[in-house]
């Protein structure tokens, strides 16, 4: 087994324990605003990470694996960032546990 | 009880697993002869015995054709699309219909003169990457439905990413609205398209929707006959049809 396959493993191995830390945040946060940044955070980088991993275990797939990290990062944080934003303005309030809201009177702009 | 029942068909589960991952043979190592595509190539499902591959002896079809050679509907490197788009086509000509009286449907109830507000403006990081994506998803959309041929997708699926970037534009931006003439006159089009290129198919094979144009080489862009062309059409058919239907929910009556 060639180096370029176990830096790719361990890699895909990481994007994985991404996801699963992703999967636990959902679980666990105690509003919708935590789970998504949970569920953002944990699956974009898991995302770059796994697919990374392929591109370097098999060079051939390394131009196609950034293309696809490119569309990942571009897409995925616009619709978390969208759907938190229409659920402050329909009305979801934080947790009691929240100290600080920066985004108060944000929906006018 | 029902905690055994099921730790039994977990257990169950995990067994036909690793029953499974025993007879996956390596990557790049799997004989591609032994497949399903491969008796739908040959032509030869119904002379292979299925009680023998249960039991573990390997037949292989006693006619193999030569892939892409033979037949009108094996220069497809996607045997999905093979299927519905030879096989099949009559029935895809019914599910485009489907969609159009459902798209009719939806225009007659909910089809109006006036964009609706959301009365409040759009997300700034919405608008922003609006302009960067959306050009990118209708490029997407094209090569989901051009590349049907050789890469898992094909028309709907095509369609149907062109319609969500129409969604996108009207979520970004208060002011756009779709140019209804524009859309219908494609939708109208591209459907009877299809239905001309049934008629050539009648006209030149004897069957309608008959693939009469030459296969070409397996796996190049231009190939497999009349596939292309029949994806293009649908793809364009649903685009500008699921458009349609996103600018009609977006729209209200006077008053």
């Amino acid at each position: 087994m060639s180096a370029n396959v176990i830096i790719g493993d361990i890699l895909i191995a990481i994007g994985a324990f991404f996801y699963f830390l992703g999967g636990l945040g959902i679980l666990r946060m105690p509003d919708v605003y935590n789970r998504l940044q949970a569920g953002t955070k944990a699956t974009t980088l898991g995302t770059f990470s796994t697919v990374i991993g392929v591109g370097i275990s098999k060079p051939e797939f390394l131009i196609k694996a950034l293309i696809i990290v490119a569309f990942v990062a571009m897409t995925n944080p616009v619709g978390s960032s969208v759907l938190a934003r229409a659920s402050y303005l329909s009305g979801v309030k934080p947790c009691d546990c929240t100290k600080v809201d920066e985004y108060k009177g944000g929906g006018e702009e | 009880m029902r905690r055994l029942y099921a730790i039994l068909v977990g257990a169950g589960l995990v067994y036909m697993l690793f029953a499974f991952l025993g007879t996956i043979s390596p990557y790049g190592n799997v004989n591609l002869s032994d497949r399903v595509s491969a008796h739908f190539l040959a032509k030869d499902v119904n002379s292979v015995d299925a009680s023998k591959w249960v039991s573990g002896d390997k037949q292989i079809p006693s006619k193999m054709k030569v892939f892409g050679k033979k037949g009108f509907e094996d220069g497809s490197a996607n045997v999905v699309t093979s299927i519905v788009v030879n096989y099949r086509s009559f029935d895809t000509l019914g599910e485009v219909t489907v969609l159009f009286a459902s798209a009719v449907g939806v225009g007659l109830i909910l089809g109006g003169t006036r964009r609706m507000r959301y009365g409040r403006k759009p997300n700034f990081i919405l608008r922003v990457s609006t302009g960067i994506l959306l050009p990118l998803i209708i490029l997407f959309g094209v090569y989901i439905f051009v590349h049907g041929h050789l890469t898992p997708g094909g028309g709907f699926p095509g369609g149907t990413v062109i319609a969500a970037a129409v969604l996108l534009l009207y979520l970004s931006n208060e002011e756009f609205s779709l140019n209804m003439v524009v859309s219908k006159s494609l939708e109208g089009s591209m459907g009877s398209l299809y239905v001309i290129f049934g008629l050539i198919g009648l006209a030149v094979g004897g069957a309608f929707l008959f693939n009469f144009l030459p296969n070409g080489v397996v796996g190049s862009l231009f190939s497999a006959g009349v596939v292309p062309l029949v994806y293009m059409t649908i793809g364009l058919k649903v685009g500008s049809e699921l458009s349609g239907v996103v600018a009609e929910i977006h729209e209200e009556r006077e008053g």
